[in-house]
C-alpha cells in the first residue's frame, strides 16, 4: 500500500519578515520548518505504517532546493522515502497549479491514501487538500481528528464540524487533511536524523509529470499580488491606573462604552 | 461574463449564520457598485422558511431544498453549486472562511477552474478590478491580491470582516431543483452534536480568553459568568488547551483558530506571538496580567496590570451595572 504524504516547508512562526522595497516581494529570515500541521500528516502516516502490510511512505513537497529539510525531518521521523518538485520556475502563488503538480505525482507514483496538513501556516490557505483529491478524483475529509482502519480498502475518520463530530467511512483512495490533536507528533530519534541525512532524495522537473510548460508557469497562475503592507499599528497601550482592582474594573467598563464604543 | 455576484449562504441549528449576513451586506454594496445582480444561494433541508431572511439583499434568492442537503457534504454541496455558477454565471463567489467553506470551495475551485483567494479580510472594486486583502504569515504581512485570469473568481472571508446592515429588497426567490447523488466511496456514519448551542468562536462579537494565568481549569466560571453578561465566548491560549483545561475548539492563535471579534479580554494570557497571531485582528484588545512587561500589552488598546482575581470578580459587577444601565 502506497501512503502518500503531501508536506510544505514554512518560514517559522517566529521569523522575522520583510517587505522589500518593490512592495511585491517579501524577505524571510532563514528559520524554516516542517509545517505544522504537516506533522501530524507525517505521524499519522508512521502510526498506519504499523496496522496495514506491506506499506510504504512517501512524502512529498512542491517547493524550491531548500524544502529538502523538511523532507528530511520527515524521513527522519520515519517516512521511507521523499521527492521534491522543484518549483524554482513555477507560478508558486496560485494553490490550483501547486495541487495539480501534485496531484500529477500521485498518479504517476500510485497511491492508496494521500496524507497532508490541513493548512500551510504561511499562506493560510488551507486549499491544497481538497484541491488534489478533485483533480484525482477521489473523496476527501478534511481536518480529521481520529483515522482508523476498518479494513484493507476502508477507512474510519473523525472530524469536527461546526460544533459536531462527525465520524466517516471512507472507501480507498481517499484524501485526508490532518487537525492537531489527531496524535502527538514524534521526534525524530538520533538513528532517523542520520538515515535522513543520508538518504537519497531525487528532485523532480514538474514538466516530467505530464505538463506542458505553459500550464504551470508565467501566467499560469490566476491570482496576482499586487504588493505587500504592514498591518496597521496599533496605538500605544493604555495602562488604566486606579488605587484598587474596582477602580480599574470601573475605568476600564466607563473607557469601553465611552471611549472605544464596544459595549 | 456578467458581473453578477453570488454568495453562498450557511446556516447553523435553522439559523442563517451571522457571518452569512456581512457577507449579503458586502455583496449588496459590491453590486450597486458595478450595477449588477447579488445572487443568494441557500442550500438545505427544509430551509425555504429561511428564504426571507435572505430577501432583502438579493435580487434572487435560489433554494436548493432537500434532504440529501440535511448535512453538509463536499460531494453534494460542490454538485449544486457547480449547477448554480453554470447555469446563472455569476463572475465572483464568495463564502465565508469557515469550517464548511474551508472544505467546500476549494474542491468546487478544483471541479471549475477558478481563481481562488481564501481567508480574505476585504475586498474593493477599483475601476472594474478586484483587490482583495489577505492577512498572511499570521497577520504579520497584508497581502492585496488580484485575480489575474478572465475566469470566474472564488473568495472565502473571515467571520467579523465586515458589519451588517438590513437590506430592503423584495425580489424573487427561486427554488432550483437538482438530483445530487452523494458520493458511494463516502458514508456519513454517525454525529454527536457538541456544545452547539455556543455561537462559534470565529464569529462571537466579544472573546473573554484565559491564559496560563487563570492557573486552574475551576477558575474558568468567572470567565463563562463574565461571558454571560456581555454575551461573550470564552477562548483559551496553546497551554491552557494542551493542559486540557479547555476544549480544542476553543484555542484562539495559530494552531487554533483566527478570530477578529469587536471586543477580546485576555485574561493571564502572556502574549506569546502563537497566540497573537489568531487574535491581533480583534478591533479593541484589553489585556489583564500582573506581569507589567506581558507581551500581551503590546498588542492591548486597554491594560490593566493586576491580579486577575481581584480584578475579575470586580470587571463583573461593573459590567453587570453597566448592562443594568444599558
Amino acid at each position: 500500500m502506497n501512503i502518500l504524504v503531501f508536506v510544505k516547508q514554512v518560514a517559522d512562526t517566529e521569523a522575522r519578515i520583510l517587505i522589500k522595497s518593490d512592495n511585491k516581494s517579501l524577505e524571510i529570515e532563514n528559520k524554516y520548518n516542517l509545517n505544522f500541521f504537516d506533522e501530524f500528516a507525517v505521524e499519522e502516516a508512521i502510526r498506519l505504517k504499523t496496522k496495514l502490510k506491506e506499506s510504504k511512505i512517501i512524502v512529498c513537497t512542491c517547493g524550491g532546493k531548500k524544502a529538502i529539510e523538511a523532507l528530511r525531518t520527515a524521513i527522519a521521523m520515519g517516512a521511507d522515502q521523499a521527492y521534491l518538485i522543484d518549483n524554482t520556475d513555477m507560478d508558486t502563488e496560485d494553490p490550483l497549479i501547486t495541487a495539480k503538480i501534485l496531484a500529477g505525482f500521485a498518479k504517476k507514483e500510485g497511491f492508496d491514501i494521500i496524507l497532508c496538513g490541513r493548512q500551510a501556516i504561511d499562506d493560510e490557505n488551507g486549499a491544497i487538500g481538497p484541491m488534489v483529491a478533485e483533480f484525482l478524483n477521489i473523496p476527501h475529509i478534511s481536518a480529521i481528528m481520529k483515522l482508523d482502519v476498518k479494513d484493507e480498502k476502508h477507512m474510519i475518520v473523525e472530524r469536527d464540524l461546526e460544533g459536531a463530530r462527525q465520524t466517516f467511512e471512507v472507501e480507498l483512495p481517499a484524501l485526508f487533511t490532518t487537525q492537531k490533536g489527531i496524535n502527538e507528533p514524534r521526534v525524530p530519534l538520533i538513528t532517523g536524523v542520520m538515515k535522513a541525512m543520508k538518504a537519497n532524495i531525487p528532485i523532480l522537473d514538474p514538466l516530467t509529470l505530464g505538463f506542458q510548460k505553459e500550464e504551470l508557469n508565467n501566467g499560469a497562475s490566476k491570482i496576482g499580488v499586487l504588493f505587500y503592507e504592514t498591518p496597521k499599528a496599533r496605538p500605544p497601550v493604555k495602562i488604566i491606573d486606579g488605587e484598587t482592582p474596582q477602580d480599574k474594573a470601573k475605568k476600564l467598563v466607563k473607557l469601553l462604552k465611552e471611549e472605544a464604543k464596544v459595549l | 461574463m456578467g458581473k453578477d455576484i453570488c454568495v453562498f449562504i450557511e446556516c447553523k441549528e435553522g439559523k442563517i449564520r451571522k457571518t452569512s449576513f456581512e457577507l449579503l451586506t458586502k455583496g449588496r454594496e459590491l453590486t450597486d457598485k458595478l450595477s449588477s445582480n447579488l445572487l443568494a444561494v441557500l442550500i438545505g433541508d427544509n430551509v425555504i422558511n429561511l428564504a426571507e431572511d435572505i430577501r432583502p439583499y438579493a435580487e434572487k434568492v435560489i433554494i436548493i431544498d432537500g434532504e440529501v442537503y440535511k448535512d453538509y457534504r463536499w460531494d453534494t454541496y460542490t454538485d449544486a453549486l457547480e449547477f448554480i455558477t453554470k447555469k446563472y454565471s455569476p463572475f465572483l463567489i464568495i463564502g465565508a472562511s469557515t469550517i464548511t467553506g474551508k472544505d467546500l470551495f476549494p474542491r468546487l475551485t478544483a471541479r471549475i477552474g477558478a481563481a481562488f483567494i481564501s481567508d480574505a479580510t476585504g475586498i474593493e472594486i477599483i475601476d472594474g478590478e478586484l483587490k482583495v486583502k489577505k492577512p498572511i504569515y499570521g497577520g504579520k504581512i497584508i497581502s492585496w491580491v488580484s485575480p489575474k485570469s478572465t475566469d470566474k473568481v472564488i473568495i472565502t472571508f473571515r467571520p467579523n470582516s465586515f458589519s451588517i446592515e438590513k437590506g430592503n429588497r423584495t425580489d424573487e426567490v427561486i427554488e432550483e431543483k437538482i438530483n445530487a447523488v452523494p458520493d458511494k466511496r463516502m458514508h456519513l456514519v454517525n454525529i454527536t452534536k457538541g456544545q452547539s448551542e455556543k455561537v462559534d468562536l470565529q464569529e462571537a462579537d466579544f472573546i473573554i480568553c484565559g491564559g496560563r494565568g487563570m492557573k486552574d481549569p475551576e477558575n474558568f466560571k468567572i470567565l463563562e459568568e463574565i461571558a454571560d453578561i456581555i454575551g461573550a465566548r470564552v477562548g483559551a491560549s496553546r497551554a491552557v488547551v494542551d493542559s486540557k483545561w479547555r476544549d480544542y475548539e476553543d484555542q484562539i492563535g495559530k494552531s487554533g483558530k483566527t478570530v477578529s471579534p469587536k471586543l477580546y479580554i485576555g485574561c493571564g494570557v502572556s502574549g506569546a506571538l502563537h497566540h497573537t497571531m489568531g487574535m491581533d485582528t480583534s478591533k479593541v484588545v484589553v489585556a489583564i496580567n500582573k506581569d507589567p512587561n506581558a507581551l500581551i500589552f503590546q498588542y492591548a488598546d486597554y491594560g490593566i496590570v493586576d491580579d486577575l482575581f481581584n480584578v475579575l470578580p470586580a470587571l463583573k459587577e461593573e459590567l453587570m451595572a453597566a448592562k443594568k444601565e444599558g
